[in-house]
């Protein structure tokens, strides 16, 4: 895993993370969860999920939907999948 | 606008919020936040609308209850967003996910206690049981779709039974994937047929307090292989594309506003390059690009105007409104051949070169009708612009420069949105139309009274039967300037006070020398401790106020009163924004206030004193049983 591609999707997806939460002072990191942050429930999730969507411009499958717990996680499948 | 240019404009209206700017900041949302935007961008609209204090926004209170066979979280915020940009601020009741069934039928569950004003069911495609086997005859295929409207219209009744609400009702979505391919159109037994079978029916077996929301139209036009995005629905049981959400809240609130009487009346036009391609006084009558068969963008002005004709057809009230001297302006519509429009289907016609603003205020003077059930279209930004910013309560649609896309935008706009169509709306253009020969014929007299006797105007009074009730409900329910106490009534509680001996309901039918003006007010009268008969709710149409018909109707509710031997007479006023017309009206009928709250005023009529019955210019037509 390159830390140069890895630190680019963090920053995009920091972005994302600071709209849906409306919160400009979100840092992310590797182990950051749902208990983290008091907004994120099963309603900002799928918002998080479909706006990363569009932002990356990738299409998650059911199962990676359910499975994406963490923002390590998160981070790690939008570089699976936007490898070229 | 682009995505990333909403979002930072967000921002900005964020801090207009906490800077406490709250009308600024919901205007500003207003102009960037559209139906077709994402779910993200809908989750800020919805979170910023949130932050400003309604009572800041001049809202009407609504109780909506959201039962649903799938995951709706996130459409309930959309829906509160949409709802308050029609005026309504929404307390929404939302079930246990997937228990619709038992929260209608359970007479002891919460939403009857929550006494909603609109119940929305929410179901989809999956939810509707019709399937038959492949072969099945005809016979076979109607009891399963009847079976499966029955299920509906269980709970449609159930819910009528014990609330007074209005049902807004999903049809069947339906799906994209076919099990026999194209021939699934073909056979009746196929199961997309079926569905669609389903959906007509549904349709004819709905009753007048419910309305279908079209969710097979929705999902047709967002496209339906984006709008089946099944994995959401295995996920987490959300039923439609969630980027889906905005359109669907947006269709569902246009819906709730026409049955709160939000719909918009009156299309207001421009001309050069709006209903003809060129300017009339630039390139003359041979110049301007109209007409079918003349090239594309010539077709299109053309569709467009048929479009706008089929509006009027169905009770729209067309005005014009153009910077250009009037004899240009309606030389087009005298001479052009490819004219779908005749300066007949104009209930007002301004061409001019004041300011359209000024303008649009004249034509909602003329017409009798509030600037917000006015739509502006214009192919100048410029204009809108000026109109937006003097006329904000007009809705004004971003045109786009390719004609062939404005019928697309002012469909996909939800202005005309109804829950019913009458009689009266079928002939409405015709009235005002009538009411335009009327107001130039007032200026050949000397004075008012010469004029309304010129007028021959003859009024037939009934009461809240079948023939008359369709129109009743409108008037009561989409009346906002000569509505007294602003009552709204659904159908079934009108029927229900039609038949109550003791309350007195009445309707007025107006025809003059030009015409007849249709049922244009209604009355429901109460008695109040047995010696008085209270007002509960008087309501007319504006196009016939100031024509002595307001003190026919009174001396006629003075005359059921003392026929009934009551004391006195009684009535109320309640201010409302659009009101103030009738705010004194009481007091010249020669009532005496006798109590005053927060600008409400009660009044008092003393029956046992003489009468002293107002000059009306109006004849008595027939009475009918006001049963």
């Amino acid at each position: 895993m390159n830390q140069d591609d890895k630190d680019v999707i963090q920053v995009r997806l920091t972005a994302i993370f600071r709209q849906v939460f409306d919160d400009d002072s979100i840092e992310l990191f590797d182990e950051m969860t749902a208990d983290d942050i008091d907004e994120w429930d099963s309603l900002t999730h799928i918002t998080l999920i479909v706006a990363a969507e569009k932002e990356f411009e990738v299409r998650f499958n059911a199962a990676e939907i359910q499975r994406l717990k963490n923002v390590g996680g998160m981070i790690a499948l939008l570089i699976e999948r936007t490898a070229t | 606008m682009k995505r990333e240019d909403k979002l930072s404009r967000l921002k900005e209206i964020k801090a207009d919020i906490r800077s406490g700017t709250y009308e600024a900041a919901w205007t500003a949302l207003g102009l960037i936040a559209a139906p077709d935007d994402d779910l993200l961008l809908q989750t800020r609209f919805a979170a910023l609308a949130r932050a400003i204090p309604k009572e800041t926004l001049a809202l009407k209170p609504l109780r909506v209850a959201i039962l649903a066979t799938s995951t709706v979280d996130q459409l309930k915020e959309s829906l509160r967003f949409w709802l308050a940009r029609e005026g309504l601020v929404a307390e929404i009741l939302m079930s246990e996910f997937g228990t619709l069934q038992q929260t209608v039928l359970n007479p002891d569950s919460e939403v009857y206690d929550f006494s909603p004003d609109v119940v929305m069911l929410f179901t989809n495609y999956r939810d509707i049981q019709a399937e038959v086997p492949p072969g099945s005859s005809w016979e076979e295929v109607r009891r399963a779709v009847d079976s499966a409207v029955e299920e509906s219209a269980v709970l449609w009744r159930f819910l009528r039974e014990r609330l007074n609400c209005h049902i807004l009702q999903n049809n069947a979505d339906l799906p994209h994937s076919r099990v026999f391919g194209n021939f699934e159109g073909t056979a009746h037994w196929g199961r997309l047929n079926v569905l669609r079978e389903f959906n007509l029916s549904m349709a004819r077996a709905a009753f007048s307090n419910v309305t279908i929301l079209d969710m097979d139209a929705i999902s047709s036009a967002y496209g339906k292989v984006r709008w089946h995005d099944n994995r959401y629905w295995h996920h987490s049981k959300h039923a439609f594309a969630l980027d889906a959400t905005g359109l669907v809240a947006f269709e569902a609130a246009k819906v709730i506003g026409a049955v709160k009487g939000m719909a918009k009346k009156c299309i207001v036009l421009d001309l050069d390059n709006t209903l003809w391609g060129g300017v009339i006084g630039d390139d003359g009558i041979e110049g301007i690009i109209l007409g079918p068969g003349l090239g594309a963008e010539a077709e299109a002005y053309s569709e467009f105007q048929h479009y706008v004709l089929a509006l009027k057809q169905r009770g729209i009230l067309l005005a014009v409104c153009s910077k250009n001297d009037e004899e240009n302006a309606r030389e087009p519509f005298l001479k052009h051949s490819g004219m779908a429009l005749t300066l007949g289907d104009i209930a007002v016609f301004v061409a001019n070169w004041d300011n359209k603003a000024d303008n649009i205020r004249r034509i909602a003077e003329t017409l009798n009708i509030g600037l917000d059930s006015i739509v502006f279209i214009d192919d100048n930004p410029a204009e809108r612009e000026l109109v937006r910013l003097f006329l904000p309560m007009v809705s004004v649609p971003e045109l786009p420069e390719d004609p062939t896309a404005y019928i697309a935008t002012v469909s996909a706009g939800g202005f005309f949105e109804t829950t019913g169509f009458s009689k009266e709306d079928e002939l409405r253009s015709s009235y005002y139309k009538d009411n335009a020969s009327r107001n130039q014929f007032q200026t050949q007299f000397g004075d008012l009274s010469q004029y309304l006797q010129s007028l021959a105007m003859r009024a037939e009074i009934g009461g809240f039967d079948q023939s008359r009730l369709p129109r009743v409900t409108q008037l009561i329910n989409k009346s906002n300037q000569f509505h007294l106490t602003t009552t709204r009534y659904n159908e079934a509680e009108l029927q229900a006070m039609a038949k109550d001996p003791a309350i007195r309901c009445l309707s007025f039918n107006l025809e003059d020398r030009f015409g007849d003006n249709g049922l244009i007010s209604a009355v429901i009268l109460r008695p109040r401790d047995n010696e008085a008969l209270y007002i509960d709710t008087w309501t007319m149409s504006c196009r016939v106020l100031q024509r002595s018909m307001e003190e026919f109707i009174f001396a006629e509710m003075h005359r059921l009163a003392q026929q009934g031997s009551y004391r006195r007479l009684l009535g109320t006023y309640i201010p409302t924004k659009k009101n103030t017309l009738v705010k004194e009206l009481y007091k010249r009928l020669g009532f005496s206030k006798i109590g005053a709250k927060d600008g409400t005023t009660h009044w008092e009529l003393d029956l046992t004193s003489p009468f002293a019955e107002p000059k009306t210019y109006v004849l008595r037509e027939e009475v009918e049983a006001t049963a």
